[in-house]
């Protein structure tokens, strides 16, 4: 994914079409983003030893004050 | 007045007057767009004619030359995505310090309290000499008091992640408006959605409240109050979106019904079930904490995302693209 085309004359269609391709992989990673953003959220505020079977109540507990502190219910 | 662009490769075409924008501020446009539209005078605010864009083709033979910005690989085109997702992450774990460490000093006081007070409740009603099994027993309460400051960082982090892929949605078409009022527009909102509703619907519990036995409910409720806010200000945003040819205070009434009808339809949720076992003062010392450091947390994320957003503006483009003024004097009504 060369940007050094983009250098040349601004009429190029293949310009045009990079700078598409370049969004689309943009969104992509955009999108991949908010579903680590997603997982997250919810180890924090909403996991209760379930998310990984291994980690127990242990990220429950270690996220517990942030969790009373933002509202999040807990036990 | 032009209102519409003349050809997809015509870099002085300007943006129409029905571009829908949430945002009510102006462009500063010290360029030649406001002599091509003389009638822009009686615009509502926010649809007042846009800097001349150019197309992204037409755009990136200058960018690549020009564009020296912080975030990683020079732009060439494509969208603004990226560089926004680095905003709201730094926003996001600025934001979530500065509230984990208000918290630290000032709210984790109150919950070393209310849980001993549990723990003597606890003790009076089982005097048996069974070891009270509460939730301390993973980690101590100065691990927990870290924990707190590293969960509101993660979690700033990841709301500052899905802030940038919302906000670049919503001014995809626009993405060269002024910068900081947009921040604090789209930061109001997003306190309102994920904060300031769901709190008020299920105020925040210290430390010794909340049966163990509930809390799938609870969670389930929690979640619906936030899907609730983050639906309804999408739908208060329509609102203010598509009544724009309508006159201002009809607009802003409009908006401001909706909301108030969005935080009616939280109370369709059912109630937290849980008794709440504590002191009115503890309470109500601990839910307004609660409440400020939400509201801290978005006020340093609307003022890194916002001051960035206009850093880049100035490292990016300099004085020929008519954003000469937004990092002083821009207007923002």
């Amino acid at each position: 994914m060369s940007v050094t085309s983009a250098h040349s004359a601004p009429h190029s269609d293949t310009a045009a079409i990079q700078s598409a391709t370049i969004e689309t992989r943009d969104w992509l990673i955009a999108a991949a983003a908010a579903i680590v953003a997603l997982i997250a959220l919810y180890a924090v505020f909403m996991d209760n030893g379930s998310l990984i079977s291994a980690t127990g109540d242990y990220l429950h507990e270690f996220a517990h004050d942030g969790r009373h502190l933002f509202g999040a219910p807990c036990h | 007045m032009p209102t519409s662009p003349n050809s997809p490769n015509s870099p002085t075409a300007p943006r129409t007057s029905s571009d829908p924008s949430p945002d009510p501020s102006p462009d500063p446009s010290p360029d030649s767009s406001s002599t091509l539209s003389p009638d822009s005078s009686s615009d509502p605010p926010g649809e007042s004619p846009k800097s001349p864009e150019t197309t992204e083709a037409s755009a990136a033979p200058e960018a690549a030359d020009t564009s020296r910005t912080t975030h990683a690989p020079t732009r060439t085109g494509g969208s603004p995505v990226l560089p926004l997702l680095g905003r709201g992450m730094v926003a996001g774990a600025l934001g979530g310090l500065a509230a984990g460490l208000f918290s630290l000093l000032l709210a984790e006081p109150l919950m070393d309290k209310a849980i001993r007070a549990e723990e003597a409740r606890s003790h009076e009603h089982e005097p048996a000499g069974g070891a009270v099994q509460h939730h301390e027993e993973l980690f101590s309460r100065s691990t927990q008091h870290a924990g707190l400051v590293i969960a509101l960082v993660v979690a700033g982090l990841a709301i500052g992640v899905l802030f940038a892929v919302a906000y670049a949605l919503v001014h995809r078409r626009d993405p060269r408006g002024n910068p900081w009022p947009r921040a604090l527009a789209f930061c109001a909102a997003a306190f309102c959605a994920v904060s300031l509703f769901p709190a008020l619907r299920y105020p925040a519990a210290p430390p010794g409240v909340g049966d163990a036995g509930t809390v799938g409910d609870r969670q389930e409720m929690w979640l619906g109050a936030v899907v609730i806010g983050v639906l309804g200000m999408f739908l208060v945003w329509q609102v203010y979106v598509r009544l724009a040819a309508r006159p201002v205070p009809v607009r802003q009434c409009a908006v401001a019904v909706t909301a108030v009808a969005v935080l009616a339809l939280l109370w369709a949720l059912p109630d937290n079930p849980d008794p709440v076992p504590v002191s009115a003062t503890l309470l109500w010392d601990f839910r307004m904490l609660s409440l400020a450091s939400h509201v801290l947390l978005w006020a340093v994320f609307a003022g890194v995302f916002g001051g960035l957003g206009l850093r880049a503006l100035r490292t990016r483009e300099p004085v020929t693209s008519g954003a000469a003024g937004y990092g002083s004097t821009a207007p923002v009504s």
